[in-house]
């Protein structure tokens, strides 16, 4: 995908219930799966797909955005044919967590998006999305429909639990013929975060937007459908868009399904991340881990099952840990009893505690503190 | 362009009592301790020391190592104009040869040692699993106005015959040199770690050269030639873990020593960290089935079955209803369901098939360790 470059959003998350573990950062870096950050998904499905060149949105809070991604060197995104852009957000704009792709935003960085005079078109997406996605089929469909903008879609379960964040897309022949938020009719298409739009298409739109003191590009797009011509491609495999605390949860828990796993992260295309310099897990004579993920440079003496456990935690003696997703460098004493909790990065927890959280009320611990 | 000290690493060896374990990679790159090579520790340790310029000596089955230590950016070596540098024989006018000991690999790259420009020049080999910070050394060479210092360890005395030993005065000089003496005069042991200073070094390379009788060797010729001449040659004492894995069982044993808690040796400790060049992977899977005790686990795994006081490199299968035991899996084996190991190494990539039993009791000696092609 020589001519395609990937723009990546930027998701603040401070009007979600995310917010706990949003202090230090955006959602995009929110640790993930064991060792990664949001992101490295949707940046590995960009590189893994042959796009060159990447924009990333930053947040205010970027220090984590950066530190994350460094010179890109991880993604093969810091060499002369290949590389990696921290964009600067709209200066002063803080927008709520429903405007999906900032206008404002995107006219910015309208230099960054005219880079490049062989580029036809953009991949816009969102950095929430735990899937592992190849734009290449979606990219065919776009040309072949000399597309101005293709949507990538999923086909959800009947009992799908939509949120505000969600958006669904409509079809009539085969074209794109709405975009609504759920309103309790059969909402069969959700709009999976990610897109290809023409260059010249987008930064039209983007103008004339701007100029009408338009906020999200999903409403001029709505509003354009009858001059745009809008595709949808399908997205067939496993797909989680993290936008609340409860997918989150969820997504976390999913890996330990080793379908899921597999589909993540055994196939052709890995998923890339920062680098650490970590020793090997230790696992003690008393440890007994069972179902759980388990990231490097962890020394472990306890029970663990169905968790998720992050790089460098040192888990104490006696302690028992139950469905929890437990971030890098946690220090868990002896005799801990942990259930249902989300615990951030830096975390000590004391010997004799019991922290017994819900499925559907986690006990969030935000990260550095103590307990 | 000047740098103070440069080091070359000797990392052309076969390793050929590794057996299985070098048949397609060098010595220097075979795994240790699950995720590391063994070149991780010299280089680790020339990081820890501040050394920004390391020749690294190759010859034997190249490309794994080559491949491993790239740019060198995993131990910070990627900076401008230094960095490591991989050096394998060249032709010249005069024709080219393979290394033909350890002091001709050096001679023949005198040439890149002098666009440094150095004062001193420190020799390593990529056969150790040991933690040393070299600039102590070589304060230590300077403060003594040394030509020559060597790394030496007090080793049990009835040990002491199979090891090059140094005999010293009170202030460290060294004073007689023997070579795996029947009756040693000295247990302080030669580790293989040189300091030189360059002019010394140069000067005796070309010597050795030029003489028709000598092996090229360290050890045999450059040191005893450079002690004839009455030259001020020095022994630094080093105290911390040292292990030779040069033999399958030492290899295994010092493999074992990370899994025992009263060992000093510790890779956690991050004041002193050992690097390696990672790669992305999925963090370890341990399922359903999964029983993991007293072992060390990487990335990239998938458990199935019982792990027990084993090393487990990168992307390992265990299948289910197998049993592993005080056992070492290289990178990329597959155990299949069923499968009972115990006292086994398994070479890379080597794919054990479902059922297989390898275990103590099958065999006449108990301790034996089993190689398992990769």
């Amino acid at each position: 995908m020589q001519n395609t470059i990937g723009y990546i959003l930027n998701i603040d998350g401070e009007n979600t219930d995310l917010n706990e573990l949003l202090q230090h950062r955006s959602v995009s870096t929110l640790p993930f799966g064991g060792r990664y950050r949001l992101l490295d998904f949707t940046m590995s499905n960009l590189v893994n797909s042959g796009v060159n060149h990447i924009g990333v949105v930053g947040s205010y809070k970027y220090s984590s955005l950066i530190d994350h991604l460094g010179t890109g060197k991880e993604w093969s995104l810091s060499r002369k044919t290949q590389n990696l852009s921290i964009l600067a957000g709209a200066s002063g704009v803080r927008y709520g967590d429903n405007i999906k792709v900032s206008v404002r935003d995107l006219f910015y960085n309208i230099p960054f998006l005219s880079k490049g005079s062989n580029v036809k078109d953009v991949i816009i997406c969102s950095p929430n999305l735990v899937t592992s996605f190849d734009f290449s089929t979606a990219h065919r469909i776009h040309r072949t429909n000399n597309a101005d903008i293709t949507m990538i879609f999923k086909k959800v379960h009947p009992d799908f639990n939509a949120n505000d964040n969600d958006v669904f897309v409509e079809f009539e022949k085969f074209r794109v013929s709405k975009l609504y938020h759920q309103t309790g009719e059969t909402a069969e298409h959700v709009f999976a975060d990610m897109m290809i739009i023409k260059r010249d298409v987008l930064i039209d739109l983007v103008k004339k937007a701007n100029e009408l003191g338009e906020w999200d590009l999903m409403d001029v797009i709505h509003d354009n459908m009858d001059t745009l011509r809008v595709f949808g491609a399908p997205h067939t495999g496993y797909l989680s868009r993290v936008n609340d605390m409860k997918r989150f949860f969820e997504a976390n828990m999913d890996l330990l399904n080793y379908d899921v796993m597999n589909e993540l992260f055994m196939g052709e295309n890995p998923v890339y991340t920062k680098i650490k310099d970590n020793h090997p897990t230790h696992y003690s004579n008393d440890a007994e881990v069972t179902k759980s993920i388990v990231g490097s440079g962890c020394q472990i003496q306890a029970k663990i099952k169905n968790s998720v456990l992050f790089r460098d935690s040192i888990i104490g003696n006696g302690t028992d840990i139950d469905s929890c997703i437990i971030m890098q460098k946690a220090n868990i004493g002896d005799n801990v009893t942990l259930k249902y909790v989300i615990m951030d990065k830096d975390c000590h927890i004391r010997d004799n505690t019991s922290l017994i959280g819900t499925k559907e009320n986690p006990i969030i611990i935000s990260k550095g503190r103590s307990i | 362009m000047n740098t103070e000290c440069v080091a070359m690493l000797l990392a052309g060896g076969q390793g050929s009592r590794l057996k299985a374990l070098t048949l397609n990679n060098a010595k220097p790159a075979v795994l240790f301790g699950g995720k590391y090579r063994i070149i991780d520790f010299p280089l680790s340790n020339c990081m820890n020391s501040g050394i920004n310029v390391v020749g690294v000596l190759t010859q034997y089955r190249p490309y794994i190592l080559n491949n491993y230590i790239s740019d060198g950016s995993a131990w910070a070596l990627d900076k401008v104009n230094a960095g490591v540098r991989i050096l394998p024989p060249y032709m010249s006018q005069k024709g080219g040869r393979w290394y033909n000991g350890t002091a001709d690999a050096i001679t023949q790259n005198i040439d890149f040692i002098d666009q440094f420009n150095p004062e001193y020049v420190l020799i390593l080999s990529g056969d150790h699993i040991y933690k040393m910070d070299y600039s102590k050394m070589i304060d230590f060479h300077k403060e003594r106005a040394a030509d020559l210092t060597i790394a030496v360890m007090d080793v049990p005395w009835e040990e002491a015959s199979r090891f090059g030993v140094v005999c010293t005065n009170s202030e460290q000089r060294i004073t007689e040199f023997q070579e795996k003496p029947a009756e040693p005069k000295s247990n302080q042991a030669s580790m293989g770690i040189y300091v030189f200073s360059w002019p010394v070094l140069r000067k005796a390379l070309i010597e050795d050269a030029e003489n028709p009788d000598s092996e090229n060797d360290f050890g045999n010729n450059v040191i005893p030639a450079i002690h004839s001449e009455g030259k001020r040659i020095f022994a630094y004492n080093f105290n911390g873990y040292w292990r030779d894995v040069g033999t399958i069982q030492s290899y295994y044993d010092a493999n074992m020593d990370l899994l025992d808690d009263a060992c000093e040796f510790d890779l956690n400790d991050t004041s002193f960290r050992i690097f390696s060049n990672n790669t992305s992977r999925h963090p370890q899977f341990v399922g359903e089935t999964g029983k993991v005790t007293d072992s060390l686990i990487c990335d990239g795994c998938v458990i199935f079955g019982e792990v027990d006081h084993s090393i487990i490199s990168h992307d390992i299968t265990i299948g289910k209803n197998t049993v592993i035991k005080n056992s070492i899996i290289h990178t990329g084996a597959q155990i299949e369901d069923g499968a009972h190991l115990e006292n086994c190494i398994v070479g890379s990539k080597g794919v054990v098939s479902a059922d297989t039993k390898i275990a103590a009791m099958d065999s006449d000696n108990p301790s034996e360790i089993h190689v398992i092609n990769g």
